[in-house]
């Protein structure tokens, strides 16, 4: 059995019996690869690709969707780097991506560990359980956690009150409130995260585990050298969705704050909505999307060489 | 006492503790939702009231009667049935496809095209919606299911989600299949699609709870009330200057999740089931 | 496979029909009446009594039927100019008063120059203030269908508890209500109870400082293209408040308009300052309630209106511009607006409509009492939404116990910013 690793051999077709010459199969074979993968582009490219590209356009222009329009170079762009309120959304945005991805992805890997385990009674129900925050809407959550936090009317701190204790107004602390929100966006996400996990890791042969055991290897080291490494392609697809979840951040934030206290949690996904549909400046908000864009795809690409570069060097 | 059984009683006690923790975590995790719960069945006086509580202390189906006659309530369900339910068995369909040209027909370029795809998710879609919009409505497809679901028929996430997955599976049974003479198709259909049930069940609930649960997709395709889903629906109990009945927004909210945990339960348990016959252990 | 491509057909066949049935046959014809599609925010009572107006009016003017998509405000801001570049939008749409002129200034309403100009379209006694808030530039691109002055709800059980038996009518007496019924039982400085929930963002209608500004002879913004936030007058009262929130502990900090709501609903506090809409909350809260004015400041007595306007849109033909007028006229007639008012719980928009016609709502009669107080929020201000961040900005600082001067200061440079960008 190959483990599922990025470095596996790549796969030749078999050689076509029968008399079809080999330039016939290599066009029946591109047919085919089209065949699978037509409807999807099809409709990807009708309205994924050329929004992107009407998008990449009005970038250049002073767009504000009623049909007066005027190029104007590269100035939206210049503007993205030079607004102070632009420049601390992007700053704002990094945080809130510190705070959120890893934490998301190592509770979520943690706990798909856990439900996986056979030693867990009652598996299937913490399975359930676990889920539910990601079927709830946003909104709705949003409700539930001001509930809980509120510094008035709140749960957490009337029950607090017994101890003496008393949370301040967390959501409207410029210093705790983008932590909070993160909070509340781990608690919401990390279930899809952990059933990703899951999948992947009943993949896992347990064969591998019973031969690490015989080895003698401890439970960290069958982490390490067999859960791990064998979790690699799972691994990267949950960082990578994360990475982007978070450098989008808007949601949870435009619910549980708005942007506030003193644009604390003002991400750069809050500006490209208010530049584009409070101030109708979508030239502008095309433009700070494209930047994002940019960004994300940089940073994704530095996480997927290190971690090919740590799977190779496992393996 | 014998080493042995000792060592019984400590894992045990290990056992004990690690069911004790994740139970601690599960309540921790669960406390949002309760409340949501029980918010649902509050008097509208008790959900503002001061102090606050957890359990109703006047238990009322008042929220639950205020959707159903203020609401086309079984209109918006059968709506977001179909449009939840469209977007994901399309998306199933074509992700899958190319999902497994792109893990497993090697060609020169796949690695370009995943990129592209992958970036594809990067851009916010706020950015995109009047192009997609536009679109949308040279085709005529405003107010209607067309509309709703064709745009989201394939996507970016779950090419890159199934890809991913197709990789992991081993190449040995695909392979014997082809010596043996059997189409791509064949392979995709009989081989692969039946390993990946794991998989395609966590896409296809991931699909199927985002459109469920999406807001603004719904409110900028349909402009007529009956064309709404019920999410996008519960938006119009919401009173003037922003003012939520949170009761009722509550009570929504659970007939709406409700579905989906049911289909969730379903779902994990095929989980276990799928992964116990596709003999891949 | 089978399965999933079994249920896919059913899908679509449910699909297909559900469209067909919901899939009108709209369209324009050069016989049969002009159809216009008018989306509003109207989502409680006032939606039905606006329906009511709207059928009136289809069933006397033979040559035009008007259709209403009843959406959420904050929908229709999302939605709007999605719809409109696509020409799949609204005929008529309201919104709230402040969001017009970005529209405006876009290009994506008609002039209304002429229709006000026009002795026949009941504008000439509209209240001025209200029509200031259509105008951008000099250019008027709306009509108002709300206008209302921001005034203090009260909670009448805990005022009588406290022993204060008169309504404060300056910001000292103001206070000193607000102190008296301020309760902190235990001593621990925090307040079981607050005399009043004084917001310091997102505030009801972002009108509360507006409000106060004004009461001390301050303002925000000057003809829609100066800033004057700095100034002298707008620091005193900024210090003036965030000392006795601080010291005198009389609300709550960090709330926001939707929360001072709803800790008045909760009688967590006794006074709020809020739109009519207070009055049905109340009630639901089982809150017995009195509507007062805003206490006057030191130089001036004004409130801050809630206002919302509805216009044309740009999609409209010259037949639907023309037919939307006729309904903005009908709208205005008396008897309609003093139905309208009573209705919808708004003072009415003609300021002729004698004070004995709105008698029978109380809280009509109450704000109508009031309304010359009221003041447009930032007419003709095209990035109001960028302006009133900043002011938020400010308040929260401030009243977090930030330098005043300083804030302004920066203020007053980000709003320029804005008005000159817009």
């Amino acid at each position: 059995m190959t483990a599922p690793t990025a470095s596996r051999p790549r796969y030749r077709p078999p050689a076509q019996l029968g008399g079809r010459g080999p330039i016939r199969g290599r066009a029946k074979r591109r047919l085919q690869i089209a065949a699978f993968l037509a409807p999807a582009l099809a409709i990807l490219a009708l309205f994924v690709f050329w929004p992107m590209l009407s998008a990449l356009r009005l970038s250049f222009t002073d767009a504000s969707g009623f049909g007066r329009e005027q190029y104007i170079g590269l100035e939206n762009y210049v503007e993205v780097f030079t607004d102070p309120d632009i420049v601390r959304s992007m700053g704002n945005t990094l945080l809130y991506a510190v705070l959120f991805a890893p934490a998301a992805i190592v509770l979520a890997l943690l706990l798909a560990m856990a439900i996986n385990s056979p030693r867990l009674p009652l598996r299937g129900v913490f399975r359930t359980w676990l889920f539910l925050p990601f079927i709830v809407s946003l909104a709705v959550a949003a409700f539930a956690w001001q509930y809980l936090l509120d510094p008035q009317v709140g749960l957490l701190n009337y029950w607090l009150q017994v101890f003496g204790v008393r949370i301040g107004n967390v959501l409207q602390d410029p210093v705790l409130a983008m932590p909070t929100v993160a909070l509340v966006a781990v608690w919401k996400s990390f279930p899809f995260y952990m059933i990703v996990f899951l999948a992947g890791l009943q993949e896992i042969p347990s064969s591998l585990y019973e031969a690490a055991k015989m080895d003698g290897a401890g439970p960290w080291s069958r982490f390490r050298n067999v859960t791990l490494p064998l979790l690699g392609n799972t691994t990267g697809f949950v960082v990578i969705i994360a990475t982007i979840a978070a450098l989008q951040a808007f949601d949870q934030i435009y619910v549980m704050t708005g942007g506030g206290p003193y644009k604390s949690t003002q991400t750069v996904v809050m500006q490209i909505y208010q530049s584009g549909f409070k101030d109708l400046d979508l030239g502008f908000a095309s433009a700070l999307s494209y930047v994002l864009l940019v960004a994300t795809l940089v940073l994704s690409l530095v996480q997927f060489f290190i971690t090919s570069r740590r799977e190779k060097d496992a393996s | 006492m014998t080493s042995l059984s000792s060592r019984v009683a400590a894992r045990r006690v290990g056992s004990g503790l690690f069911f004790v923790a994740m139970l601690v975590v599960a309540l921790l995790v669960l406390l949002p939702i309760v409340i949501i719960v029980f918010t649902a069945f509050k008097p509208v006086a008790e959900v503002n009231a001061f102090p606050p509580s957890l359990v109703p202390g006047d238990w009322t189906l008042d929220n639950f009667t205020r959707i159903f006659t203020e609401l086309p309530f079984a209109r918006l369900i059968l709506n977001s049935f179909v449009f939840a339910g469209g977007v994901t068995l399309c998306a199933l369909v074509f992700d899958s496809l190319a999902a497994y040209a792109l893990a497993r027909m090697d060609f020169r370029g796949s690695r370009v095209l995943l990129v592209i795809i992958v970036a594809s998710l990067m851009i916010p879609f706020q950015a995109t919606l009047i192009p997609i919009y536009q679109l949308v409505a040279e085709f005529g497809w405003v107010n209607t299911f067309w509309g709703l679901i064709i745009p989201r028929a394939a996507d970016a996430f779950g090419i890159f989600f199934l890809r991913q997955f197709f990789l992991s599976l081993p190449r040995d049974l695909d392979n014997a299949a082809r010596i043996d003479g059997a189409s791509e198709f064949r392979i995709f259909r009989s081989i692969v699609l039946p390993n990946a049930v794991p998989a395609l069940l966590t896409l296809g609930i991931y699909t199927f709870v985002n459109n469920w649960n999406d807001l603004l997709w719904p409110l900028v395709f349909t402009t007529k009330q009956e064309m709404g889903t019920i999410t996008s629906g519960l938006t119009l109990l919401t009173g003037p200057s922003g003012i939520v009945p949170y009761g009722v927004m509550m009570a929504g909210s659970l007939i709406a999740v409700v579905p989906l945990a049911v289909m969730f339960l379903f779902v994990q348990r095929r989980f276990i089931e799928s992964v116990a016959s596709t003999g891949l252990k | 496979m089978k399965k999933l491509l079994a249920s896919a057909a059913l899908l679509s066949v449910a699909a297909l029909a559900l469209s067909a049935c919901s899939a009108d046959s709209g369209s324009p014809s050069g016989d049969g009446p002009v159809e216009l599609t008018f989306w509003h925010g109207y989502t409680e009572a006032d939606g039905d009594v606006l329906q009511g107006i709207v059928d009136d009016f289809n069933a006397s003017h033979d040559d035009v039927e008007i259709t209403t998509e009843v959406k959420t405000w904050a929908v229709i801001d999302d939605t709007l100019l999605t719809a409109l570049t696509a020409d799949e939008g609204p005929d008529i749409v309201a919104m709230p008063g402040e969001r017009l002129p970005v529209y405006a200034s876009k290009g994506a309403f008609a002039d209304l120059t002429d229709f006000y100009a026009d002795p026949d379209s009941n504008t000439a006694e509209l209240n001025p203030q209200a029509v200031e808030m259509e105008t951008v530039v000099g250019t008027p691109y709306g009509v108002p269908t709300g206008f209302v002055p921001l005034a203090v709800y009260y909670n009448k059980a805990l005022f009588a508890s406290a022993g204060v038996t008169e309504f404060p009518t300056t910001w000292d007496e103001w206070v000193a209500a607000a102190k008296q019924l301020t309760v902190d039982e235990n001593g621990d400085g925090t307040p079981e109870q607050y005399g009043m929930v004084l917001p310091d963002h997102a505030t009801v209608a972002n009108g509360v400082w507006p409000s106060l500004f004004y009461g001390n002879g301050g303002d925000i913004v000057a003809d829609g293209t100066d800033a004057v936030i700095d100034s002298p007058e707008n620091a005193e009262t900024l210090e003036y408040w965030s000392k006795a929130v601080a010291d005198d502990k009389i609300s709550p900090t960090g709330v926001d308009g939707v929360g001072a709501d709803e800790l008045f609903s909760s009688g967590k506090v006794a006074m709020t300052i809020g739109g009519p809409w207070m009055a049905s909350i109340a009630t639901e809260n089982d809150i017995d309630y009195g509507i007062a004015a805003i206490p006057a400041g030191p130089v001036d007595q004004a409130a801050s209106a809630i206002g919302v306007s509805m216009a044309i849109t740009a999609q409209a033909d010259d037949a639907k511009v023309a037919a939307a007028k006729e309904f903005f006229s009908y709208f205005f007639e008396p008897e309609v607006a003093t139905a309208w008012s009573l209705g919808s719980g708004w003072p009415p928009l003609r300021t002729d409509i004698p004070a004995a016609d709105v008698e029978s709502n109380p809280t009509v009669a109450a704000l109508t009492a009031i309304s010359d107080t009221s003041r447009a929020l930032l007419p003709g201000v095209v990035n109001s939404s960028d302006v009133l961040t900043e002011v938020d900005v400010v308040t929260q600082k401030a009243l977090a116990g930030g330098d005043v001067p300083e804030l302004l200061g920066e203020a007053q440079t980000a709003i320029q910013a804005a008005l000159d960008d817009q």
